[in-house]
């Protein structure tokens, strides 16, 4: 019966034909079958799309990783995170410094100061051998005459609606004679060196009132608002440093103009026009002016000592002759823009974000929005073209997604959750690498509430905690005890403290060292008043849930009341957070390379909106922070963060938890290739840096059709 | 005379279909005013209208909800929309592109997925079905009842994540979406054998609900009929048992399955949401569904429109099959 003969047929036929196309897929393990090229490419998920290619004004790490790829700075870090130069060949810090010349002040002689005694008596003493740490550093001495110099100051008032409006004030200084230095390198001392010679007093009783007068007539309120700007208008002693950049020549970008010391000023410039609304500008506010000495010779001068300026320019460089007047104003005639648009119109509005040119090893090739972001190899690249030929970057949400095209060899990293590092550790299919991240977990307590405000009790509340059962129970042992402020995996982080041993009885008798007895239900009790405070953190992450239960508990043991909240992230941070309204939480901090810790713990910074939040208010670890971030040596600043790492420990404001580990999975078949001079190639099983990172030498990577046995 | 009766009833059959085509646009009008007003009184702002996003002027946000005519009143709203689909000028409020060609783009990713399901589905349900009503009460009926009865009450998400870990964890193969990435380069002979192998899991995944259903189907419509009084008359008339069933019983059990075919089109839209979903599939199932997520009122509408057009057609389709294929049905 051919009817039935068919209906058996089809099915088998159909699955057969379904089936067989299984043989002709690549697998994990061969993935160049049918298609070679496959070896030559670089395959990544990320969870979001890119939002802005331009490394001005991107701050989303999707975009981050793009631009890195396309664009370059002047700097990077280099394998022991120190910086390295890249379109810059080397770098000079110097300083100038000005001291102004106080008619009114007493030198130590008995004399009144002018520029001329001072010069004197300086180049004196330095000629003498009386001041032996600037032999050296002082290069030269010159007197700048007096100079009368004009400025406008925008203070803010409300207004008749109570709105906030701005008004500009016209004021003029009457500089009066100035002595400056130049300086071989920076110096925060400098001026404090010199107190033999102006003596301790020099400058306190400086009068800026008879030196800078209001010339437009404003009434009281405003007076006043702008007086309390007069210290930022003169000081009497000022810090310029300097930084000379010395250029890569040839470099091209790729649409082939030649990159030189203009895109680096236009760069600046972009930042700082505050029509561009860069996330940037903070880090190059402190930029007096930049001068573009020849083609290939940069000078930024600063306005005050202020160290992280410099690592700012590892951030990439943008190609002036496609972004400035000329070109913007070609691309809005060319989109046929209204008259409206035209007038708001900016670089965060240009087409350049979306296919951005720059240097770097990689140039831009094609933007699927919510697909992927496609890159390729860039032949002229200065350092040598890269192994791969493209670098790809797909948008997969879904991280079970990413998990399973991993598996399969359609994307060539991952990076595992903690419950999967173990399973990823004993496979030796793929190659792993673990390592601390630069970001830390902790309980903050408000410091400003009387409970909280002596540092023997938050000593207890930190002993209580048992930290190893957290790492152990919710973090899966993906995650190392940190003692304080600084990323561990940098060299701010001091080894040498010790974390606070979990000691619960030790808590107890703190406690009540410092008056707190139990009470009959069990919980400690101080002049009627029973120990209890609420503790919130943000819903949606479950490792901040746990942690607030497990010191709930822990503190419950040794008698003391813990209430926990969870709020939704943006009501959690408008009011608690940013109020101050709290009473401790379960936070997290993700960390920069830099030592700076102004914002986050300098007593001045603990206002509403600002990150000090806990308001951990300590005069040492202020002046430290300040030093810290005036200080231009690696050295000395080592010696300061390691001070301050100590400060804050004792003062536990907060209890530091773990700094959690990443762990990257990688395709097994990717290796570092060596070039021998004689052509031959060399492999090289990939090894993390001392910081963890394994990315170091991504432009000589490469995937090799079968896994290379080392 | 006989002429004159075919004549009659072409033209019965002529005012039948053009009676029902016109009730079916008033019900097409109702319901996409029902759907407009559904979808525009919920809650939510199309994305590009986030008064969150701190680059957003008031200004910015008033020109772009003017542009999409979202002050207007709901009666204007709907006439804009109406205009706007039938000039073909309809723009998603997601990224100004046409709506049309997108919703055609994504349609053609989607048909092969859904031509490979169906094939999957009436190719095996038919075998099954048929050999299980022969059997009846053998243990292959048994257990073909209970494995179908099962494949219905698992859900079809939970199914295609066990099957796409243990495919990926057994074999290394990639299964996710509609081609391996980076095979750009490939042979075209790889290429092409990669899109099919794609094809074969998600189809798969959709078909299993679909078999266990129809083959139940086709179980019961054949044990039906092989108790008819005709079945009887031709295994007494001696005529093989294959004969008996593939030719006498198969034919008459086949009928109500005619009328089927019209709902495969509106399952061209709404069939696969799910498991284009799971397998990112860009097919027009997922454009609904992220449509719906990002508030993109003039995608959904017209999604739902379509739909609402192809599942008319559909009923309309199927009435009518099924007066050709069974004479005992008259037109009125």
């Amino acid at each position: 019966m051919w009817l039935k003969r068919l209906l058996i047929l089809i099915p088998l036929l159909l699955t057969a034909i379904l089936l067989q196309s299984y043989f002709w897929v690549p697998t994990y393990e061969t993935q160049a079958k049918g298609n070679p090229k496959r070896l030559l490419k670089y395959i990544e998920a990320s969870s979001g799309d890119a939002k802005i290619l331009n490394p001005i004004l991107n701050a989303d790490s999707a975009s981050s990783s793009i631009v890195g790829m396309v664009f370059e700075g002047l700097l990077d870090l280099n394998e022991n995170l120190a910086l390295r130069g890249r379109l810059a060949t080397d770098w000079t810090i110097t300083e100038q410094a000005y001291l102004l010349v106080d008619p009114d002040a007493q030198l130590p002689n008995g004399k009144s100061a002018t520029a001329a005694r001072l010069e004197r008596l300086i180049q004196h003493a330095l000629d003498s051998g009386s001041l032996p740490e600037l032999n050296g550093v002082l290069l030269h001495i010159r007197q700048i005459p007096s100079e009368v110099r004009t400025t406008t100051v925008e203070v803010r008032t409300p207004d008749e609606n109570d709105q906030p409006k701005t008004t500009s004030v016209a004021v003029s200084i009457n500089v009066p004679e100035r002595v400056a230095f130049m300086l071989s390198r920076v110096d925060q001392d400098f001026f404090h060196r010199l107190t033999p010679i102006i003596g301790e007093q020099y400058g306190n009783n400086f009068q800026l009132d008879k030196y800078i007068h209001i010339t437009d007539p404003v009434d009281e309120i405003v007076e006043t608002l702008v007086k309390a700007q007069f210290p930022s208008l003169l000081s009497v002693t000022e810090h310029n440093p300097e930084l000379l950049f010395h250029l890569r020549q040839r470099v091209k970008f790729h649409d082939g103009q030649e990159f030189n010391a203009e895109d680096v000023k236009f760069t600046y410039d972009s930042i700082m026009n505050p029509r561009n609304i860069s996330p940037r500008t903070s880090d190059f506010e402190p930029i007096k002016y930049v001068e573009v000495l020849d083609s290939y010779t940069i000078r930024m001068v600063y306005k005050r000592l202020y160290s992280p300026a410099i690592t700012a320019w590892t951030m990439g460089i943008l190609p002036e002759h496609l972004l400035n007047e000329t070109a913007m104003q070609a691309e809005m005639d060319e989109r046929d823009l209204s008259e409206a648009t035209r007038e708001t119109f900016g670089m965060r509005d240009s087409q350049f974000n979306r296919s951005p040119i720059g240097v770097g090893p990689y140039r831009f090739v094609e933007w699927q929005g919510d697909q992927f972001i496609k890159l390729d190899r860039n032949d002229d690249y200065w350092d040598g073209p890269p192994e791969y030929e493209q670098y790809i970057v797909r948008i997969i949400p879904d991280l079970l997604i990413q998990e399973v095209e991993f598996r399969t060899g359609a994307i060539d990293f991952y990076s595992a959750l903690p419950h999967q590092v173990a399973r990823y550790r004993e496979d030796d299919t793929y190659q792993n690498f673990s390592s601390l991240g630069f970001g830390y977990v902790y309980i903050g307590y408000n410091n400003r509430k009387p409970l909280f405000a002596n540092p023997q009790v938050r000593q207890a509340m930190s002993m209580a905690i048992n930290v190893d059962e957290i790492i152990q129970y919710i973090m899966y042992n993906e995650a190392e005890r940190v003692t304080g402020p600084f990323p561990k995996v940098t060299e701010w982080y001091d080894e040498s403290i010790q974390p606070v041993p979990y000691d619960p009885d030790g808590a107890r008798a703190l406690l009540e060292s410092l008056g707190w007895k139990k009470n009959a239900d069990g919980w400690l009790e101080k002049d009627g008043k029973i120990f209890e405070f609420n503790m919130v953190t943000n819903s949606g992450n479950p490792i901040r849930k746990n942690i607030m239960s497990i010191a709930q508990n822990a503190w419950k043991k040794i008698g003391i009341k813990c209430n926990t909240q969870y709020f939704e992230w943006a009501v959690f941070l408008k009011d608690f957070i940013n109020t101050g309204d709290f009473d401790a939480t379960v936070l997290g901090w993700s960390m920069g390379i830099d030592p700076d810790l102004f914002q986050i713990w300098h007593s001045s910074q603990a206002g509403p909106q600002q990150l000090n939040f806990v308001g951990y208010n300590s005069p040492e670890a202020d002046d430290l922070i300040v030093r810290i971030r005036q200080e231009y040596d690696r050295d000395q600043q080592r010696v300061l963060t390691h001070q301050l790492h100590q400060v804050i420990h004792d003062d536990q404001p907060y209890t530091f938890l773990y700094a959690a580990k990443g762990t990257r999975i990688l395709d097994k078949k990717i290796v570092i290739v060596n070039r021998e001079p004689d052509g031959t190639e060399q492999y090289e099983k990939i090894y993390p840096l001392k910081s963890g990172a394994i990315r170091f030498y991504f432009n000589k990577w490469r995937k090799l059709e079968h896994t290379p046995a080392f | 005379m006989a002429q004159a009766r075919a004549h009659s009833g072409l033209l019965t059959m002529w005012t039948y279909i053009a009676r029902n085509i016109l009730q079916r646009i008033v019900t097409l009008l109702i319901v996409s005013i029902v759907a407009h007003s559904v979808i525009h009184l919920a809650p939510g702002e199309p994305s590009q209208v986030d008064p969150s996003n701190p680059r957003m002027k008031p200004s910015d946000i008033e020109n772009i909800r003017a542009a999409f005519h979202l002050d207007d009143p709901l009666h204007l709203q709907y006439a804009y929309w109406i205009r706007d689909l039938f000039t073909g000028e309809l723009k998603s409020f997601k990224d100004n592109q046409p709506v049309l060609p997108k919703i055609w783009q994504r349609f053609l990713n989607s048909l092969p997925l859904l031509i490979c399901a169906t094939l999957i589905i009436w190719s095996l349900s038919f075998p099954t079905g048929i050999h299980a009503a022969i059997r009846r009460g053998s243990v292959y009926d048994r257990s073909t009842t209970f494995t179908a009865y099962a494949l219905i009450s698992i859900p079809g998400f939970f199914l295609s994540y066990i099957m796409i870990l243990w495919v990926v964890d057994t074999f290394n193969v990639p299964v996710i979406g509609m081609k391996t990435f980076g095979m750009e380069d490939a042979d075209l002979a790889f290429r092409s054998m990669d899109r099919l192998w794609h094809l074969v899991i998600p189809s798969l995944m959709s078909a299993i609900g679909g078999i266990a259903v129809l083959s139940r189907y086709v179980r019961s419509q054949m044990l039906e009929v092989v108790g008819q009084d005709y079945i009887r008359t031709a295994r007494a008339k001696g005529l093989s048992e294959d004969t008996v069933i593939y030719r006498h019983a198969l034919q008459n059990a086949l009928l109500p399955f005619v009328t089927m075919f019209g709902f495969l089109l509106p399952a061209l839209i709404g069939g696969s949401v799910i498991f284009e979903q799971i397998f990112a599939w860009p097919g027009l199932g997922r454009l609904g569904y992220e449509a719906i997520l990002a508030r993109d009122f003039p995608v959904i509408l017209t999604i739902n429109f379509i739909a609402a057009v192809l599942t008319l057609a559909g009923t309309l389709v199927s009435d009518l099959l099924y007066a050709v294929v069974d004479p005992r049905i008259r037109l009125q």
